[in-house]
């Protein structure tokens, strides 16, 4: 293994993928690296992208089946960073890959394992929504489209019952309880950092009652709610999944106080999905609370123009600390003060809180483990001496993404092309 | 040598299996009545994907000397670059075989399993049919330039150049005004995120001086360019001596930046040379000539206004960079005296990165007066804005500060017309797709940095010139040969008539008009294989290769038969 030919890319959203498929195209040999089961990342999560409304998968599908069938690629999903040694240059990297149980190359994703499986636990990649199984995919479509088994919670692998159901449907020989982690030891010669982003638990948020009234949902459950692969296939609906909302309000800048910054894209994701709300319940009426709208895009101020000229009513709050929500007989009232900083209410069915962005929750660990510095809000630094950098604190190791900080698509897209460019240029022979 | 068609059925293990009879599939297409003096091979296996079914197809087409292979199995999505690489493999050209599929279009979606067997003879039958039409296609390998052209001379291009340049690839770095540097030269100070000192700038101006990799052309304009990524062929004219000068490039980067909005265009906004009114970027002049903000009379200000959005109405979008920007100024200010009274005059507080905030803060507590508002008034130094409770409150600050909307640079529309590259309809560049290819434009090999793409601050503007250098150092490596699309469209001279019609359809500006022979031609390293010329011809003389009448002609014939 030649390392100045090799690159180590952590995390597979967007920003991981397109730095991926550049180095590979470029003749680099990419390890890119993945905790989850599958790869894709956030953006896999919505049914659709602003501002043209273009669904997702058919944006984001392609790019990942070119990942898993390009030869320079290795893809490790189930897999962590446990030790990294060496300089820029040429690091050492330690790689635990955690068994599967279920054998890649001969699964074929014909999904007849997981029906069968007597365990269940929340699909938390569902943002809880739904359940899955011991042995599960995380939702119709994910890439590699290949099941996982829980070790904690599958009957045989924890000891608790000879279980072999899933082995008896699969028609394929692809169950392998046997299947052990490894320690893959390789040489690189750079790193891209790229993990992502976590949304603030929304029960943290004090007043605006999430956890405590079912009808309060965070606006990562609504895109579930709304893309077609989601456990309601798409529809609007509340928890009991039945009920039609008649009407919901979109809370922005929720938790912004707490986390101290504005996270960027909940303004534009909003219209969004005002948008299909309102496409998928014509008779739904529509509020969003707001106190500064942030749309800094040459492409987004027009699509908020158009969702307010008929989708939505948009709402000036003045003290976004002085909001309270109350619940009886199953509707939300929510209390706030108008721009003329008078009390009033609303009363809705449905509330959608635009929870803020904080940094992944491997972060702190990676970084450790990196030896690279995070800011004082958690996500990566970049040196305070260079504008507009990708550069991490340690030589060699690059940053890309929401792993530096809340950003768009485009923006996430942009550093991670930035930092191949900077891992062309430290490689160069 | 006659033809030979292996027909392969995959099974899929039960997917395809359990749902279409393979036995009837097999029989039926052995004995098709418009085959029969074709030779076939027609099988079944268990999983043509998996290592083992990979192997014996490669087996088979060897042992058969197939001439034309049909796989019977799934979407071309999963799985067709798999059997192009084993027809590579097995010596067969890749364009001589077809995948069609029979588990998503027919065993996943018919629960009868006639009806489903039916439809899959149906499709393969029509695969036949297409795959006797094929031809086979040979990729070219074409030499590239690794040497780049930038365009624009402001933070953006400077670092796009440095990025690039190297002792393998020489950056050609053209500028029309005078100096390097575009607009953030005239800065005192940069946003704290931005770096700590503003000699960061003269800094990136001195490394590009310095390197013997970068060619500086200041004065300078483009004039020419043709041809296409790895192969550009580029007049530059010096406007000060009328020189040119010929380049070769394989790439270049557009980095020519934006203009500020007259204020005075848009609606409200009445002054004169002689009012304390000012925009930000002429106040950021005056503080970094002279140190000082002051009055037209000299003396400092004592009330100021800063009025956010001008002109976001009528541009249509959010200037991106003004809140901050004005933040900025007021720590200006009440850096000169913390007695000026500063009033702010916003409408939203755009503060979209995640050190802004605490920024805002952080000056805001220095004593500024936040007032949203929804609209606002100036006429000389007088001031009226409309609070959001809707009361009017007209004011005289001695100073009044602007923040226009950023706007396209008046060249845009010219860059765009010459390098074949479009405009979104704000007049900045369009991305070959707003949000996973941001830096690329519709024209490969032509990239658009900064805000000649939509508003921008400076770190943005780096990332996306190094976004940009990422691009070509991964697109254009020195001493690789560039291998283009084979499947595009060709122009068969004898039916050309000369009417120029394909000229105006193509996005890609692949065909060009031969005046000698009055004919179009495509240049095949340009053309993506869209197929757009093909169906705007009159006379029928453009085929997309791959794509042409009679394959396509065939295959639906057969597969619409029985409809």
């Amino acid at each position: 293994m030649n390392p100045s030919n090799t690159v180590l890319v952590i995390g597979s959203g967007i920003a991981g993928m397109e730095a991926s498929l550049m180095l590979s195209k470029a003749g680099k040999k990419v390890y890119l690296v993945e905790r989850l089961p599958l790869i894709g990342g956030n953006v896999i999560k919505t049914g659709e992208s602003f501002p043209n409304m273009e669904c997702s998968t058919c944006l984001v599908a392609p790019i990942q089946q070119e990942i898993l069938q390009d030869g320079n690629i290795e893809v490790l999903t189930v897999s962590n960073i446990t030790k990294i040694d060496g300089e820029a240059g040429d690091f050492e990297i330690s790689i635990r890959k955690r068994a599967r149980y279920v054998n890649i190359s001969a699964c074929l994703g014909c999904g007849m394992c997981y029906p069968v499986c007597p365990v269940t636990q929340p699909n938390n990649w569902e943002q809880n929504l739904v359940e899955k199984k011991a042995i599960y995919v995380e939702c119709a479509g994910s890439l590699p489209n290949v099941p996982v088994i829980d070790p904690a919670l599958c009957l045989r692998l924890n000891g608790s019952e000879e279980c072999n159901l899933c082995m008896e449907a699969c028609m394929f020989g692809a169950i392998d309880f046997s299947e052990k982690e490894e320690i893959l030891e390789i040489n690189a010669g750079a790193i891209i950092v790229a993990v992502g982003f976590d949304t603030i638990d929304a029960r943290e948020i004090d007043n605006l009652g999430y956890g405590k009234y079912p009808g309060v949902f965070t606006a990562y459950e609504l895109e579930r709610l709304l893309a077609s692969n989601g456990p309601t296939e798409g529809k609007l609906r509340m928890r009991d999944g039945e009920t039609k909302p008649g009407k919901v309000a979109i809370i922005h800048c929720a938790g912004r106080e707490k986390v101290g910054y504005c996270s960027n894209v909940c303004c534009s994701y909003s219209a969004r999905h005002a948008h299909f709300m309102k496409e998928k319940l014509p008779e739904v009426e529509i509020f969003d609370i707001y106190s500064d709208l942030c749309l800094p895009d040459k492409h987004y101020q027009k699509l908020n123009n158009n969702i307010r000229k008929a989708t939505s009513k948009y709402i000036y709050q003045s003290d976004p600390a002085k909001m309270r929500i109350e619940e009886s007989d199953g509707k939300l009232t929510i209390h706030y003060l108008n721009e003329q900083e008078a009390a009033v209410s609303l009363e809705v069915d449905m509330l959608i809180l635009t929870v803020a962005i904080k940094p992944a929750a491997s972060i702190e660990e990676l970084a450790d483990l990196l030896a690279i510095e995070i800011d004082k809000y958690g996500f990566i630094k970049t040196p305070a001496t260079e504008i507009g950098s990708v550069r991490t604190s340690r030589a060699g190791i690059y940053v890309s993404g929401c792993a530096e900080g809340p950003k768009d698509i485009p923006s996430s897209v942009l550093q991670a092309e930035a930092a191949v460019a900077q891992v062309m240029r430290l490689l160069e022979i | 040598m006659s033809d030979k068609i292996g027909i392969y059925v995959c099974e899929c293990g039960p997917n395809i299996s359990s749902k279409v009879d393979i036995d009837r599939i097999l029989e039926e297409l052995a004995a098709l009545e418009d085959f029969k003096d074709k030779e076939l091979v027609v099988k079944r296996h268990k999983l043509l994907c998996s290592v083992a079914g990979k192997a014996y197809l490669e087996e088979e087409i060897k042992a058969n000397e197939l001439t034309h292979l049909v796989c019977a199995a799934c979407s071309p999505r999963d799985h067709d670059s798999t059997f192009k690489e084993v027809c590579k493999k097995a010596g067969l050209n890749p364009y001589m075989y077809k995948l069609v599929n029979i588990r998503e279009q027919c065993a996943w979606v018919i629960s009868d399993k006639e009806k489903a067997t039916d439809k899959a003879i149906q499709y393969i039958h029509a695969g036949m049919d297409r795959v006797l039409y094929q031809e086979p296609l040979l990729e070219k390998q074409l030499d590239s330039n690794p040497d780049v052209l930038v365009i624009g001379g402001g933070i953006a291009g400077i670092e796009s150049a440095l990025t690039l340049a190297g002792k393998n690839r020489l950056v050609f770095l053209v500028e029309k005004s005078a100096e390097l540097g575009g607009k953030s030269v005239h800065f005192q100070k940069l946003l704290p995120r931005q770096g700590i000192n503003a000699d960061t700038i003269n800094r990136k101006i001195k490394e590009v001086n310095k390197n013997p990799y970068i060619k500086v052309f200041t004065t300078t304009e483009l004039n020419k360019i043709i041809g296409f990524l790895g192969n550009f062929e580029i007049v530059l004219k010096n406007n000060k001596d009328n020189s040119e000068t010929e380049l070769l490039a394989g790439a270049v980067v557009l980095a020519t930046g934006y203009q500020n909005a007259n204020p005075q265009d848009f609606k409200g906004y009445k002054y004169s040379k002689e009012d304390d009114v000012y925009t930000a970027l002429e106040i950021e002049k005056m503080y970094k000539e002279t140190s000082q903000i002051s009055l037209k009379s000299g003396k400092a200000p004592q009330q100021v206004a800063l009025v956010h959005c001008v002109g976001r109405k009528e541009v249509g979008y959010c200037s991106k960079i003004c809140c901050n920007y004005l933040i900025k100024i007021s720590d200006y200010l009440k850096g000169i005296s913390s007695e000026i009274e500063i009033i702010d005059l916003y409408q939203d507080m755009c503060l979209p990165e995640k050190e802004d905030q605490e920024y805002y803060e952080k000056i805001a507590a220095k004593g500024i007066q936040s007032q949203r508002i929804t609209a606002v008034k100036v006429a000389g130094n007088q001031l009226t804005y409309t609070g959001i409770n809707g009361s009017e409150t007209t004011i005289e600050p001695d100073m009044i500060i602007l923040a226009p909307a950023l706007v396209p640079a008046a060249d845009n529309a010219y860059f765009a017309e010459l390098l074949n590259i479009e405009l979104h309809e704000t007049g900045f560049f369009q991305e070959a797709h707003i949000k996973i290819n941001p830096v690329s434009t519709n024209t490969d090999g032509v990239f658009v940095v900064g805000a000649n793409r939509g508003a921008c601050g400076i770190s943005d503007a780096i990332i996306q010139a190094q976004a940009a250098a990422g691009k070509v150092l991964t697109q254009l490596i020195p001493g690789q040969k560039i291998i283009p699309e084979v499947m595009v469209s060709e122009i068969l001279e004898a039916y050309c008539t000369g009417c120029k019609n394909c000229l105006d359809v193509c996005v890609f500006g692949a065909i060009y008009f031969d005046e000698e022979r009055g004919i179009s031609v495509v240049n095949e390293a340009i053309c993506r294989g869209c197929g757009n010329c093909v169906g705007s011809c009159p006379s029928g003389s453009i085929r997309t290769r791959h794509f042409t009448n009679p394959q396509i002609y065939q295959e639906v014939k057969e597969a619409l038969r029985k409809c």
